[in-house]
C-alpha cells in the first residue's frame, strides 16, 4: 500500500528515471564471446545442448555453427571483480558511483535488497568472436510501498546489449525491492 | 546422462502439453559453480558465513544460474534447434543447498509465423520453501517442411 503525503526521497530519485544508472557509461565486455567461458558454463550447469560446444553438430543445425548459451548474455559484460573488500561493498564488483540511486536508498535506511523480476530478451544468439557492450538505464522507481519485508521501493532498470556493429543483441529488464528491514507489517 | 539431440517439430506441440519435470539436486558446489561460471562473485553465492550474516539461511543460487537452468530445462525438452526469444521470471524463495529444485512447465500458447513455430511455455521452479521462480519462456522451432 502506498503511503500518503509527500515523499522528498522519491522526488529526488525521480530525476534519475530514464537516465544511465549510476551515471556510468556503457560497459565493455572484458573478453569477446569465447569457447572457454562457454565450456565453463556448460559444465557448471550441466547443460549438454550440443550447439554450445559440438562444432560438427552445430554446423548441421540452423545455427550453422557454435552459439553461446543465450542465458549467458549478462555474463559477457559482468564487471571484472576486485575481490579484496568485495564483502564490505555488499558484493559489488567495484566502486559504486556516488550518485547511484540505489546508494541513495541504502543511505536513507533502505538497506535491504531483494531481486523480484528478471526479463531476458534475445534478438539473436551470440557466436564466439562477438564483443559486447551494455548500457543500463533506470526505467522506474515505484511509489513507496509497504511489503511483507518492510517499507520500500521497487526499482527497475533495463540493460541493452549491443555487438561490435552497434546492433542490439538482447536486453534484460531487472527489478529489485529496496526495503527498510524490520519495519514490516506496520500497516497490517 | 543422455540428452536428446533431436529437436521437437512444431507440429508435435499442443497447448496444454506438460514438459517432463526436471529435478536438480542442489549442493553448495552446484550453486558456487554456477555463480563463478556466470562471473558473479557476490559473496552470498559462495560464502556461507557471509550469507548467514546477511540474513539468508545459507548461500543461494544467483539469478544468472536460475536463468541458465530454465534455458537448460527448456532445450532439454525442445531440442537443439529451439531458439529462445525470451525468459521472463518472477523470483521468490531462495534456491538453497540440500534441497531439490524441481522444474515443471506447460505449453501455454503456440502460433505459426511465416518461417517458424512460436511456443510460449509457463515455467515453475520450486523447492520445499515454495516457488523459487515462476514465469514464461518463448521459443521458436522450425516448421515441419524445413
Amino acid at each position: 500500500m502506498a503511503k500518503d503525503g509527500p515523499d522528498p526521497l522519491r522526488a529526488g530519485l525521480e530525476t534519475h528515471i530514464g537516465k544511465p544508472l549510476g551515471g556510468a557509461g556503457p560497459a565493455s565486455a572484458p573478453d569477446e564471446v569465447n569457447l572457454p567461458m562457454i565450456r565453463h558454463w556448460v559444465d557448471a550447469l550441466d547443460d549438454r545442448n550440443p550447439v554450445y560446444l559440438d562444432a560438427d553438430f552445430a554446423a548441421t543445425t540452423r545455427f550453422d555453427g557454435i552459439v553461446a548459451p543465450p542465458a549467458m548474455l549478462q555474463t559477457w559484460t559482468m564487471a571484472r571483480p576486485r575481490i579484496e573488500g568485495i564483502g564490505a561493498r555488499g558484493g559489488a564488483a567495484g566502486k559504486i558511483a556516488a550518485d547511484n540511486p540505489l546508494t541513495t536508498l541504502s543511505e536513507a535506511g533502505y538497506t535491504g535488497t531483494l531481486a523480484t523480476n528478471s526479463e531476458l530478451e534475445f534478438e539473436r544468439y551470440l557466436r564466439p568472436g562477438d564483443r559486447l557492450q551494455s548500457s543500463t538505464v533506470l526505467e522506474d522507481i515505484s511509489q513507496r510501498k509497504t511489503t511483507a519485508l518492510g517499507t520500500g521501493y521497487f526499482v527497475t532498470w533495463v540493460t541493452t546489449y549491443s555487438d561490435g556493429d552497434g546492433e542490439v543483441v538482447g536486453r534484460q529488464r531487472f527489478r529489485i525491492l529496496k526495503f527498510r528491514p524490520g519495519d514490516a507489517g506496520e500497516d497490517s | 546422462m543422455s540428452r536428446n539431440a533431436t529437436s521437437k517439430r512444431f507440429s508435435e506441440i499442443a497447448v496444454g502439453d506438460e514438459m517432463p519435470p526436471f529435478d536438480l539436486p542442489l549442493t553448495a558446489t552446484v550453486i558456487v559453480a554456477g555463480a563463478i561460471a556466470s562471473r558473479d562473485f557476490m559473496p552470498v553465492h559462495h560464502d556461507r558465513d557471509y550469507a548467514i550474516a546477511q540474513g539468508a539461511p545459507d548461500i543461494f543460487m544467483n539469478i544468472l544460474t536460475t536463468n541458465g537452468c530454465v534455458s537448460r530445462f527448456v532445450t532439454d525438452w525442445a531440442g537443439p534447434e529451439a531458439v529462445l526469444r525470451n525468459i521472463k521470471i518472477r523470483l521468490g524463495a531462495p534456491a538453497l543447498p540440500g534441497q531439490i529444485l524441481r522444474f515443471t512447465g506447460q505449453v501455454a500458447a503456440a502460433s505459426q509465423e511465416a518461417k517458424e513455430g512460436v511456443v510460449e511455455l509457463t515455467i515453475r521452479a520450486a523447492n520445499e520453501l515454495g516457488d523459487h521462480a515462476t514465469g514464461s519462456v518463448v521459443l521458436a522451432l522450425p516448421l515441419d517442411e524445413q
